[in-house]
């Protein structure tokens, strides 16, 4: 008798164990199936990678080659342009936010469509120009490639921010009101809560927008990547050319696919 | 000299750069749509049954991994893909029409996926159970009530082209971006600014002719029925 | 269709001798992923030129029936036959275009005009354009819609109703001899609703098809249909005609599902101008002579033919009894309505223009109904 109840209890603990296997193996396919494709990126930019590496090391560098890929050179350009695209981020996330939050408030709403407008048209003008307008009204150097390059990204930004906010759900604000919330209570409790996966968009688009516009600073001489592919022409060495292109490519890629984990955490955890 | 006598006084230069400009971005956006268009109106199936093997899943593939991919693509500088097929295409108005292509092929996939496949379910059931085969079906019904999301995406793809074209000068590629490259190099000289300022603005000129392009097609080619 | 009965119930004329247009043997839905059947094991005949209902709770597998039916969704097992044909392996495109088809929501193509929606099988059948122009214009017709107004417009342009009619226009266009309806007048106020069923009855007894239609109202049911199947899920559980559903139903499930209050709802079902009315006859008012007719019933009438009061009433008094009166083209239940209303035991069936055809007791009612020619 007693013999039977253990067996019966073991069979449970057994069948609880494969029990807990099974769904802690349902949860990952779970996790898989909603974003297998975040692995498709790094996939990508460690293939672009080793693919410049296996080029590279076939080939017969000469010794300007040598000198201009030199990992001192190429890291630091690499670290100017990772603080370029940085510092324009920051500043562009604390005008452009604040900027289009104060646009969907009530008053606002009036100006919202013309800022669209706007905005979307200003998608046409070349950051590249407006990097180097700055240049002529300031001076050559760091300082002025970020001014530029939040000028630059300010109207995507913002334009998206609105565009963002727009879409949070005006009911879910009505009934914040309907309860009795004043609308300031009502915008730091549901409003700006709601608004974060909107303004994590914005921070990626403000991301990759100055990660690409950063790349032509070196153009009013304030360094980054885009030096490796002037120099590149300048000398006419094809070598440094597609290390420099590959190395820009796989840093844009890679920001943008951390900024994209960062938007899902902050997407799944806002519910 | 002011701003307007330089213009008036290059106006000749400025006419051909700008009409350059344009005709780049018109060519790479129109191959690059159809490629896309024509990718999107394959690849849009339905959701493949889970339990028979057909072409639905080579379909549901390319559609999902194309997005990502091109999605990918345009975080790419343009300085970037400009270097790594310059060694390939070399200098000129080649690189930079392939490179621009490679730039519109994204928004254009998505909207044409976006709108093929949110076409209302019940429009879709009833021209199922008219007697519309698969293929009737994505062209009369799918494709033309699509066409407004498609035709948007060809817009929005032709206004961010105008302002990548610009770095094409970089691989001597036509176009505004010259007048740029010139201004900069010559900073400190007569007219460098102006220059920079003419190169800026008149990428805008160039957007505005394309809106109105747009406007126009819009008004023919959307059918009255769906038009707002 | 021209069966009397005498006996105190009235019949719905059932499909005897009729051949069956749609024959559902053994059809098995299941769908992927899932063990339940969404339908099984359903046979199900409907005969030619009736209107069957399908009726039962949300999700019993009423629009997959429907479905398997023009092979929108392919049945697991089992076979379907249209008019003695097996079905289900032609190919399902041509099948489709040989049978109507209309869904709830109307599901017209906002990008086709009204006209071009209603053409849209015929073109595809290669029909030229002049006979498909004249066809839309037909059925523009039959469905109340003036074709000089309608036929440019585009569905964004219509009200519900309207679009509802356009998608039974569109889906008679290519004179299919069967069709299908889900929840065609679903998505209607009730005020419009009824019209567009009076609209269809008239409709189906010129085109006379055979139809499978979807509802999950009862009085739909009841109205249209000359016979109703009632699922559960899955499940046939009674397939007859509306009388018999409401009156005898088969099993616990379906009395529940019919509910209370059959008897009465039946009532609604029975059209005055179907019944075998007593007898009336009418007297100007002041004229003689009301000795003899102990039989029958006669009113007075005034000038414009209308009857005004009770002269005489067979085996009673007429005085102080008033003459209330109801329109032939309402039903039973209108006319205890307007007796209990007005406390008349009885009540002067009245054509359109107000003059008396017959009466109607309301011991007629417990003692039994007697139906004539129904197409009379
Ligand atoms: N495409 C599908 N895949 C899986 N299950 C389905 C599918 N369509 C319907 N079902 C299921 O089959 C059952 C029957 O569905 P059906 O649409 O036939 O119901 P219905 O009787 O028409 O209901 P309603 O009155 O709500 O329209 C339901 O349980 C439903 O969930
Ligand atoms: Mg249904």
């Amino acid at each position: 008798m007693s013999t039977a109840t253990t067996e019966t209890v073991d069979a449970q603990a057994e069948a609880a164990v494969e029990e807990g296997e099974k769904r802690e193996q349902t949860r990952l396919a779970a996790l898989w199936s909603q974003h297998y494709d975040l692995v498709i990126l790094p996939a990508i930019i460690v293939l672009l990678l080793v693919f410049l590496f296996l080029y590279v090391g076939t080939r017969q560098l000469d010794t300007i080659e040598q000198r201009v890929l030199a990992p001192a050179n190429v890291g630091g350009l690499l670290w100017q342009q990772i603080l370029l695209a940085g510092a324009s981020t920051v500043l562009v996330l604390l005008i452009a936010v604040p900027l289009g939050i104060a646009l969907s408030r009530r008053g606002a709403r009036r100006v919202q469509g013309p800022v669209l407008a706007v905005g979307g048209f200003a998608q046409a003008l070349p950051p590249f120009g407006v990097l180097l307008l700055m240049a002529f009204w300031l001076d050559f150097g760091f300082t002025t490639a970020v001014v530029g390059l939040t000028i630059a990204a300010l109207l995507p930004v913002l334009r998206n921010t609105v565009v963002g906010l727009q879409q949070v759900d005006q009911s879910l604000i009505e009934a914040a009101r309907g309860m009795g919330m004043t609308s300031r209570q009502t915008l730091f409790r549901v409003e700006i809560p709601l608004a974060v996966p909107v303004i994590v968009a914005g921070l990626r688009v403000a991301l990759v927008l100055n990660v690409g516009t950063a790349t032509l600073a070196s153009y009013i001489g304030a360094g980054g990547l885009g030096e490796l592919v002037q120099q590149a022409l300048r000398l006419n060495r094809i070598n440094v050319l597609l290390v420099a292109g590959g190395i820009i490519a796989a840093l844009a890629l890679l920001i943008d696919w951390l900024a994209g984990v960062v938007e899902r955490i902050v997407v799944a955890r806002s519910g | 000299m002011n701003f307007l006598d330089y213009l008036a006084s290059n106006s000749q230069q400025i006419l051909f750069l700008t009409q350059a400009h344009f005709l780049v971005v018109l060519i790479a956006v129109g191959i690059g749509s159809a490629i896309s268009v024509a990718l999107g109106l394959a690849v849009s199936t339905g959701e493949p049954d889970p339990r028979r093997f057909s072409l639905d899943w080579f379909a549901t593939g390319i559609r999902e991994g194309g997005l990502v991919f091109t999605a990918a693509l345009l975080t790419v500088p343009s300085l970037a893909l400009f270097a790594l097929f310059l060694p390939i295409t070399g200098l000129g108005v080649t690189t930079a029409i392939i490179v621009l292509t490679i730039y519109t092929l994204y928004t254009v996939l998505r909207n044409t996926v976006a709108g093929l496949t949110t076409v209302d379910r019940a429009i879709l059931e009833s021209a199922r159970g008219l007697g519309y085969g698969r293929l009737r079906r994505l062209l009369t019904i799918q494709l033309p009530l699509a066409w407004p999301v498609i035709l948007n995406g060809i817009r929005v793809t032709t206004l961010i082209s105008i302002s990548i074209a610009v770095v094409g000068a970089v691989v001597q590629g036509p176009g505004l971006g010259i007048l740029l490259l010139n201004g900069i190099s010559r900073i400190g000289a007569a007219n460098s600014f102006y220059q920079v300022l003419a190169g800026t603005l008149l990428c805008l000129v160039v957007a505005a002719v394309f809106e109105i392009f747009f406007a126009i097609v819009q008004r023919l080619t959307i059918p009255r029925g769906i038009r707002v | 269709m021209s069966e009397t009965t005498d006996q105190p119930v009235v019949e719905t004329p059932d499909g005897a001798g009729k051949p069956d247009m749609i024959v559902l043997e053994g059809v098995e839905k299941i769908y992927p992923g899932s063990t339940q059947p969404a339908v099984s094991q359903l046979d199900l005949s409907i005969p030619q030129g009736e209107i069957v209902m399908l009726i039962g709770p949300s999700g019993c597998g009423k629009t997959t029936t429907l479905k398997m039916i023009n092979r929108l969704i392919e049945p697991t097992s089992g076979r379907i036959l249209l008019d003695g044909k097996d079905v289900t392996h032609v190919n399902g495109d041509q099948l489709r275009r040989e049978i109507g088809y209309v869904i709830q929501q109307g599901g017209l193509f906002p990008h086709f005009s009204i006209a071009d929606n209603i053409g849209v099988v015929p073109k595809m059948l290669g029909w030229d354009k002049q006979r498909i122009r004249q066809r839309a214009d037909e059925l523009l017709h039959l469905v109340g819609l003036e074709p000089s107004t309608f036929r440019d417009r585009y569905p964004r342009q219509l009200s519900g109703g309207q679009q509802q009619r356009v998608g039974v226009a569109r889906a008679l266009a290519a004179d299919p001899p069967v069709m299908l309806m889900d929840e065609p007048f679903g998505a209607i106020d009730p005020i419009t609703r009824d019209r567009l069923q009076d609209e269809f009855l008239e409709i189906q007894r010129t085109v006379g098809k055979t139809i499978a239609f979807v509802t999950h109202d009862l009085q739909e049911a009841v109205k249209l249909g000359d016979k109703i199947a009632v699922f559960a899920t899955g499940r046939l559980e009674q397939y007859d005609d509306p009388d018999t559903v409401l009156t005898r139903p088969a099993n616990d499930f379906v009395s529940d599902f019919v509910g209370g209050g059959a008897a009465v709802r039946r009532l609604s079902l029975l059209e005055l101008a179907h019944l075998e009315l007593h007898p009336i006859e009418t007297d100007e008012a002041g004229a003689g002579g009301a000795a003899g007719r102990n039989g029958t019933a006669v009113a007075e009438v005034d000038g414009s033919g209308k009857p005004v009061s009770w002269r005489h009433l067979p085996g009673g008094d007429a005085t102080g009894v008033p003459l209330v009166t109801v329109p032939i083209s309402g039903t039973v239940y209108d006319a205890v309505d307007v007796m209990l209303d007005s406390s008349a035991s009885l009540v002067a069936v009245v054509d359109e223009e107000g003059r008396a055809q017959g009466v109607l007791h309301w011991n007629d009612l417990v003692g039994g109904l007697r139906t004539r020619e129904r197409d009379a």
